[in-house]
């Protein structure tokens, strides 16, 4: 469980990442993968590449 | 509360006009079930001009018997538009195609289980203006969540009618068609405060682009919202330029907020999302926590990094078979009917001998019969597909492959276009469109032909044939060589993608972001319905493109004629194709290929397939279905003028590997043309497929030679 700190990398990602309800202070689980992740954002499940993810500070509020 | 009059809106055309309905939602919101279950089988499939994304209208009827057009946009996560698809969904909106007709009124599908994220898009649609109806479905699915989604809040959010609905048991329909019959709609009340740094920009752009590109005011505004969402203007203003000084004002705006370190997009973005997180804190209650949902549990298995790969590996397995086995009934009846029709044609309908008849049964029956035999295969790939999206698993498939794909620099969305290729490379390349970076796009588009299709198949199995003689070989021998010749195309494209993503369409790694939708019992009537939608475009395809290519193979065939008397061998090598035959062979002389493969090699440029037939034409053999040994005994007998023997096991095996790589397809030729909007990259697709083919025929066949083969 964390909370999207800051968005890095290039414009049209980041607002897409944002588009997608993935924006500065959202909530986000992490679900599952290692390589391409899969995160639990407002009750849908996205997968991020390695690279997509690398793009996405999060601040850790405790472990579930 | 009463609505003042000028915010009530009919369709205000004369009332003998259809309605115009668009149906916009995000990806995996269930639109197409909707569009499916509001329209049946009343639905036209086309395209839009100039770019290749589905175009689909089809028609309602209201609870009066009323006709309502509907018009299937592609779906979107936003009016800021990344793919194709999306661009063509924004354009329709904003009245900016000529070959649509503007819709008059909007109707929104949300996912009732992610009301959040659906509603972002809903709130810039609302910009536009129109009238618009909100869906809500998937509402069974919400409550079995422990959702409370409750649709009298929203609508007095919102201010326009919202329909809770569930399109998969046909729930809610009534209550739809109801709303969607009403003369009057009301325009939304809901209005939004644009940030302060932001709200001057908006309203100079609003002025500006209803001065100097006139628009109507409210696109006007919705159109400058959108400048300001996206920081590629370019991109937004798509096919319609944006005037001088419309570019000035939106430049000199983004050099302030630069200056000033204000991310505008950003900004827009959130307060979007500020105002529809109230909404939805208002109108979605949750009932307590619920435990892991049964996707959770399938995603826990199906996505596991060891159980994933085989589940995956068993789903493809079980998908190949399908193709390769359940078609092959299907195949053998299409085969006889063809066969049977030609026969007609040439004894019973009076046609008198001479080349019309020869036209009519060697040229457009043969040719076009080629193609439909692959129909079968093609309905059960497609039939497929349709399930694992229907079910949510595709998404899956592509998490898994992405790590693999990431190593050649593609990304999951790949998949899907490239597992297609092996049926046919025409779907599968008309499957990228929903990959957003261009440049990906553009290098699956490229590899995507070298996934051994069903059309090689045909040549594969006579060159086994001819390679392994007879019965004395066991089985083994002849699939290994088969999946050989699989393989060999798999790596080569992943080879490929990894040289271009490194040199020519040098990009970013690549970013995916997918959304994973929960599973769900596929919807055979969606999935039934795609596959025919499919089926019709391929047929249609045979009918045209095919057709009138086999008529010129023929006439290349059949002209100049021979002096009377001449076997069908000679007229052949002396005609048109045999002189080109002719004139080929002094280049894939070092491939072990003579005039006569040339024949087959020219010939089959129209579709792979083809070069079996044109084999059977030049050695004067009849092959009758699959059973190929009069031909493979023809070939086995045919001898160089020195009387060396032509098909040795070397040039059977090095003509395999030049169909694993050569380019040889018109069609796929003319769907990149189309995709690409150029013909740049086709001709580029030509030159490095054949050119590779060319260069590891010749290295495996002079090896070969070398070796004592």
């Amino acid at each position: 469980m964390g909370r999207v700190r800051e968005l890095s990398g290039d414009a049209s990602f980041c607002q897409r990442v944002r588009e997608m309800g993935f924006g500065e202070s959202a909530f986000v689980t992490k679900v599952g993968g290692s390589g391409p992740f899969i995160c639990q954002v407002n009750g849908t499940r996205i997968a991020l590449s390695h690279a997509a993810a690398m793009g996405i500070l999060v601040e850790q509020l405790g472990r579930r | 509360m009463a609505l003042p009059a000028h915010i009530s809106s009919g369709v205000s055309a004369a009332p003998s006009r259809t309605p115009v309905y668009a149906l916009v939602g995000n990806p995996n919101c269930g639109k197409s079930t909707l569009f499916n279950a509001l329209t049946g089988l009343k639905q036209k499939v086309g395209n839009y001009p100039g770019v290749t994304v589905e175009k689909k209208i089809g028609t309602a009827y209201s609870q009066h018997g009323q006709p309502i057009t509907v018009i299937d946009l592609p779906g979107a996560y936003s009016l800021a538009a990344r793919s194709p698809d999306e661009a063509v969904t924004r354009d329709v909106l904003l009245g900016r195609r000529a070959d649509t007709p503007q819709p008059d009124r909007i109707l929104c599908i949300v996912d009732a289980t992610n009301l959040e994220r659906n509603l972002y898009l809903v709130h810039q649609i609302l910009d536009l203006g129109r009238p618009v109806i909100l869906v809500l479905n998937m509402m069974d699915v919400a409550a079995a969540a422990g959702l409370d989604v409750r649709a009298g809040r929203l609508e007095r959010e919102l201010g326009i009618p919202v329909i809770p609905c569930e399109a998969v048991n046909g729930k809610g329909l009534i209550e739809l068609k109801l709303a969607m019959s009403r003369a009057d709609l009301p325009l939304s009340r809901h209005a939004w405060d644009i940030p302060a740094p932001i709200a001057p920009a908006v309203a100079e752009l609003q002025a500006s682009l209803t001065a100097n590109d006139r628009k109507p005011p409210l696109i006007a505004r919705a159109e400058a919202l959108l400048l300001l969402t996206d920081q590629d203007s370019v991109r937004v203003a798509g096919s319609t330029p944006l005037s001088a000084r419309t570019t000035e004002i939106l430049q000199g705006w983004q050099k302030r907020w630069e200056g000033e370190g204000t991310d505008w997009a950003g900004t827009l973005v959130n307060s979007r999302y500020d105002v529809i997180g109230r909404i939805a804190a208002e109108a979605v209650t949750r009932a307590g926590h619920t435990g892991p949902t049964a996707s959770d549990k399938i995603d826990a298995v199906a996505t596991h990094p060891i159980w994933g790969w085989m589940i995956l590996g068993a789903v493809m397995t079980l998908l190949f078979l399908s193709i390769f086995t359940l078609a092959e009934y299907p195949m053998g009846f299409i085969e006889d009917g063809i066969a049977s029709l030609s026969d007609w044609v040439k004894k019973d309908s009076g046609l008198p001998d001479g080349d019309l008849r020869d036209l009519i049964t060697d040229g457009a029956i043969a040719g076009v019969g080629g193609v439909i035999v692959f129909l079968p295969q093609i309905l059960i790939l497609f039939f497929f597909i349709g399930l694992l999206e229907s079910t949510g698993y595709m998404a899956r498939a592509a998490f898994i492959m992405d790590r693999l794909m990431s190593r050649v620099g593609l990304n999951g969305k790949s998949f899907i276009p490239l597992l297609s290729s092996y049926a046919c490379a025409i779907p599968g390349i008309m499957a990228t469109r929903t990959i957003e970076d261009q440049k990906d796009r553009l290098v699956t588009i490229l590899v995507a032909p070298l996934m051994s299709c069903s059309a090689r198949l045909p040549v594969y199995l006579l060159m086994i044939a001819a390679l392994v003689p007879g019965d004395r070989v066991p089985v083994a021998t002849k699939v290994g060589v088969m999946i050989l010749m699989y393989a060999l195309g798999t790596f080569g494209a992943f080879g490929f993608a990894w040289l271009f993503k490194r040199t020519l369409l040098k990009g970013a790694p690549p970013v995916m972001i997918m959304e994973l939708p929960p599973y769900r019992l596929p919807g055979l009537k969606d999935v039934a319905l795609h596959m025919l939608e499919r089926a019709w475009i391929f047929l249609r395809r045979a009918g045209t493109v095919i057709l009138g290519i086999s008529i010129v193979l023929w006439f290349l065939a059949a002209y100049p004629k021979a002096p009377e008397g001449a076997t069908p061998q000679q007229q052949l090598a002396q005609s048109f194709a045999g002189r080109a035959g002719h004139a080929l062979e002094p280049a894939i002389a070092p491939l072990g290929f003579d005039w006569q493969i040339g024949i087959g090699l020219i010939s089959s440029f129209a579709a792979r397939e083809v070069f079996v037939s044109t084999m059977g034409v030049v050695f004067n053999a009849e092959s009758k279905d699959d059973d190929t040994t009069p031909l493979r005994q023809a070939l086995l007998a045919t001898k160089w003028p020195d009387g060396r023997p032509l098909f040795t096991p070397l040039v059977c095996f090095t003509l395999m590997i030049f169909y694993v790589f050569a380019m040889q397809c018109v069609s796929t030729v003319a769907i990149v043309r189309r995709e690409t909007n150029s013909w740049r990259w086709p001709l580029f697709q030509i030159a490095y497929q054949t050119g590779t083919a060319w260069i590891l025929s010749f290295i495996v066949y002079q090896a070969g030679r070398a070796l004592g083969f």
